[in-house]
């Protein structure tokens, strides 16, 4: 979705037709492969959601970051936590001090074992001492009606995720996994605010095979940055509750990279956390 | 009343109409072309609506959700290769009547009843959405076991007399349904270190090719055979007043079925449309004649599967939670066009409800006029000369294979999936439990296993949910059901009251 809009909104500037084409499977492994393994010219590129710095170190295809010629980021979301609203938590506290009492008590959806709303669980574990008892769905919407219909206590999910539910009264969000509070929740507080640090944000962006010469990563970049100034991505980002948010090449491969040490330093031990 | 009006009158719009038609068109084209999907369809087409009013697009979309589950079921009946994965269950009796000169017949039927299936669950999505929705809400883990655990049990309903062919079959759908990762641990299973398998068997090109290429190699072994059958009659299209009356039953229990099935997040038509057939089956007074070309039969699963579509939309719009993967993507379709699907919407803005359910109505009744007046073009397909179809269909097969994740490895998956058919069908192994398998695994496992983390790994902790139980109860049936019938059967006959047929 984002790389369909984000292209529509780029051709005008690039004045050719942008094919977007899917190519699920493996977290995004197997389309991160294949843009790698085509021709550098610039005329096949792919969008890089945050998986392309997880998927090495899950053992699902040996590509990362420095593999590939980033282009620019485009948009970041952060994840939020959510119970049912009639849960006895109505704060991150009651919620983390209950997690605390009794260890496994809480079942806790996500969005699956080694997606990046998993790892903020994990994250939340490490950086409270909560633990809970993990519920793995086939992504954040299953996992989200878990909780809706009672069946798991809680889950974490992107912000655009949650927001309708929670504006729809059939979720209670508790806090935003981020610095900042998110422009489409600003009442509720961040972990930050609360004292734990925490929080992995999905992000996106584009990216081409690697040794993609230096203009024409530049004049792609252009593109989508004159796309991403462009009041229909202002629209959209709001929309499904994304924060828009640009970062040019150096800045993009610079984060990215940060990105996968972070990632990498953190699954094994994470991994260990999971399965004893 | 004045919400009823203005809905109405936001569709009467010609450009509205215009664009639904467009959209019925377009469904219809996914949906007989196999490897196309409704899925496919609608997330291919949203982007084209951005462009348009939200009404305009929004009827579109609708449209082509409508348009798309009708006509898969026209390459069901007429080759044997089911357009969607929702046309399975209309294959077993639909291809069958072809095979009897009946393919007009099956037509007019699939036109009528997927018409009936939509048009009774939209008025349930306009009537009773909240209580259908909160029934939806009560499905968890254990649920979604006992539900698949039944559909898995009607293995022996769609083997055709060879139950002991069709365990087998259908537990080697439920072992290729292991391929891929964990959905627990996400650990790689049966993999052999190719990332292509991390997802698992794709489904839809083991479809195609199944059905598909298996069947076109078995006609090509049976080159006498086939060229006997290949001056195939179409029939009447319309089906006899007295039919149709016999049908009735089954065409609306199968559209509450489908409804309900549908409205189940992750379950839709595909399962709605066995269920429904294998309940129309046990019930109907001819349960023998199902799966060699029982009309009631073709009618249940047109009716179901189509009916899920009304379904699927209620968990949409009373909850904001997808029923199946094409109203995922209407979510995001509604989300861009600043409409937020979900209680809110539905309680406080009645008129929006039915500007969903005109349009829906409305497509409803054109792929209806459309399939009744198509069917006798359409069957025409039959009188092609069989190697020109055969290749026509290995060409579709392979492209409908490759267009639906852009993946060659689908496309090796669909061939070795029609040898393996070929191979089936020659020994006379049934086809419908594979298929059952290879949906319903996934779900299956990841729901029990799932409930066995909520019960602490207690398995006698999941007999406390009604839901659960009922579904144990309908499984036992179903598996019991042929004993007891066979032993009624036999007691009749002692007692000289029904002739032995």
């Amino acid at each position: 979705m984002v790389s369909r809009v984000m292209a529509s909104l780029a051709e005008g500037h690039l004045n050719v037709p942008i094919v977007c084409e899917y190519k699920p499977g493996a977290s995004g492994a197997l389309a991160f492969s294949f843009v790698a393994r085509r021709p550098s010219d610039g005329y096949t590129i792919g969008h890089a959601p945050v998986e392309i710095a997880i998927v090495r170190s899950l053992g699902y295809a040996d590509i990362g970051p420095s593999d590939v010629s980033l282009i620019c980021l485009v948009s970041k979301t952060a994840p939020a936590l959510v119970v049912h609203p009639d849960s006895p938590w109505q704060s991150f506290e009651d919620f983390i001090a209950a997690a605390k009492a009794e260890a496994g008590n809480i079942v806790m959806a996500n969005s699956g074992i080694g997606s990046i709303w998993h790892f903020n669980i994990l994250l939340l574990e490490q950086g409270t001492g909560a633990r809970f008892t993990h519920l793995p769905y086939g992504g954040s919407a299953p996992a989200l009606v878990s909780v809706i219909g009672r069946h798991s206590d809680a889950a974490v999910a992107a912000v655009g995720e949650v927001i309708s539910h929670v504006r729809a009264g059939s979720l209670r969000a508790l806090a935003v996994f981020d610095a900042g509070r998110a422009g489409v929740m600003a009442e509720v507080p961040t972990t930050h605010e609360l004292g734990y640090p925490i929080g992995a944000p999905a992000w996106s962006g584009f990216y081409g095979p690697a040794g993609m010469p230096a203009e024409r990563v530049a004049m792609l970049a252009d593109a989508f940055e004159a796309a991403f100034g462009t009041a229909e991505w202002a629209d959209f980002c709001r929309e499904l509750g994304m924060e828009a948010h640009y970062l040019g090449k150096e800045d993009f491969a610079a984060f990215a990279l940060e990105q996968q040490r972070f990632f990498e330093s953190r699954i094994p031990q994470l991994v260990r956390l999971e399965i004893p | 009343m004045a919400e009823i009006l203005a809905g109405l009158s936001a569709v009467l719009a010609w450009q509205v109409l215009g664009f639904l038609a467009i959209g019925v068109c377009l469904g219809a084209v996914f949906g007989a072309l196999p490897g196309l999907t409704a899925t496919m369809g609608v997330a291919l087409l949203t982007p084209l609506t951005f462009w348009v009013s939200p009404e305009q697009g929004l009827a579109m979309l609708l449209g082509i959700y409508c348009g798309t589950i009708p006509s898969g079921g026209i390459p069901a009946i007429l080759i044997n290769v089911p357009g969607t994965p929702a046309s399975i269950a209309a294959s077993w009796d639909g291809y069958a009547l072809t095979r009897k000169g009946q393919a007009g017949l099956a037509l007019g039927i699939n036109a009528l009843a997927s018409t009936t299936g939509q048009l009774t669950s939209i008025a349930f999505l306009a009537f009773l959405a909240f209580p259908i929705a909160s029934f939806a809400l009560r499905f968890g883990p254990a649920e979604y076991f006992g539900l698949t655990l039944l559909g898995v049990s009607l293995m022996a309903g769609v083997s055709g007399g060879h139950v002991l062919k069709g365990v087998l079959s259908g537990t080697l759908g439920l072992a290729l349904a292991l391929v891929g990762l964990d959905p627990m641990t996400a650990y790689p299973r049966y993999t052999f270190g190719m990332s292509e398998f991390l997802d698992g068997i794709s489904f839809v090109p083991v479809m195609i090719g199944l059905f598909g290429l298996g069947e076109v190699l078995v006609q090509i072994s049976d080159r006498q055979a086939a060229r006997a059958s290949a001056a195939a009659a179409i029939g009447r299209v319309l089906p006899r007043i007295a039919d149709a009356k016999r049908m009735a039953r089954a065409t609306f229990s199968g559209a509450a079925v489908g409804t309900m099935v549908g409205a189940i997040p992750a379950a839709g038509g595909d399962i709605g449309a066995v269920i429904a057939w294998e309940q129309a089956r046990r019930t109907s007074s001819d349960g023998d004649s199902f799966g060699k070309g029982s009309l009631s039969g073709l009618a249940a699963s047109c009716s179901a599967c189509n009916a899920a579509i009304g379904g699927g939309m209620t968990t949409m719009l009373t909850l904001g939670i997808p029923g199946d993967a094409v109203s995922a993507i209407l979510i995001g379709a509604l989300l861009i066009h600043g409409i937020q699907p979900g209680p809110l919407l539905f309680a406080n803005n009645q008129a929006f409800v039915f500007s969903i359910v005109f349009p829906m109505i409305f497509a409803s009744l054109l792929i209806m006029v459309i399939g009744i007046l198509g069917a006798k073009p359409l069957a025409k397909v039959l009188s092609i000369p069989a190697p020109w179809l055969w290749a026509g269909i290995i060409v579709f097969g392979t492209v409908g294979a490759y267009a639906l994740n852009n993946a060659v490895t689908d496309v090796w998956a669909m061939y070795v999936a029609g040898i393996a058919g070929f191979l089936f069908r020659k020994t006379q192994i049934p086809l419908g439990p594979l298929v059952l398998g290879l949906i319903l695994g996934p779900l299956m496992e990841s729901n029990l296993r799932r409930a066995l983390i909520l019960s602490r790994g207690d398995w006698s902790a999941m007999l406390t949910r009604p839901i659960l139980l009922v579904f144990l109860t309908a499984t036992l049936l179903s598996l019991l059901w042929p004993l007891i019938r066979a032993r009624r059967g036999a007691a009749k006959r002692s007692q000289g009251r029904i002739p032995d047929a």
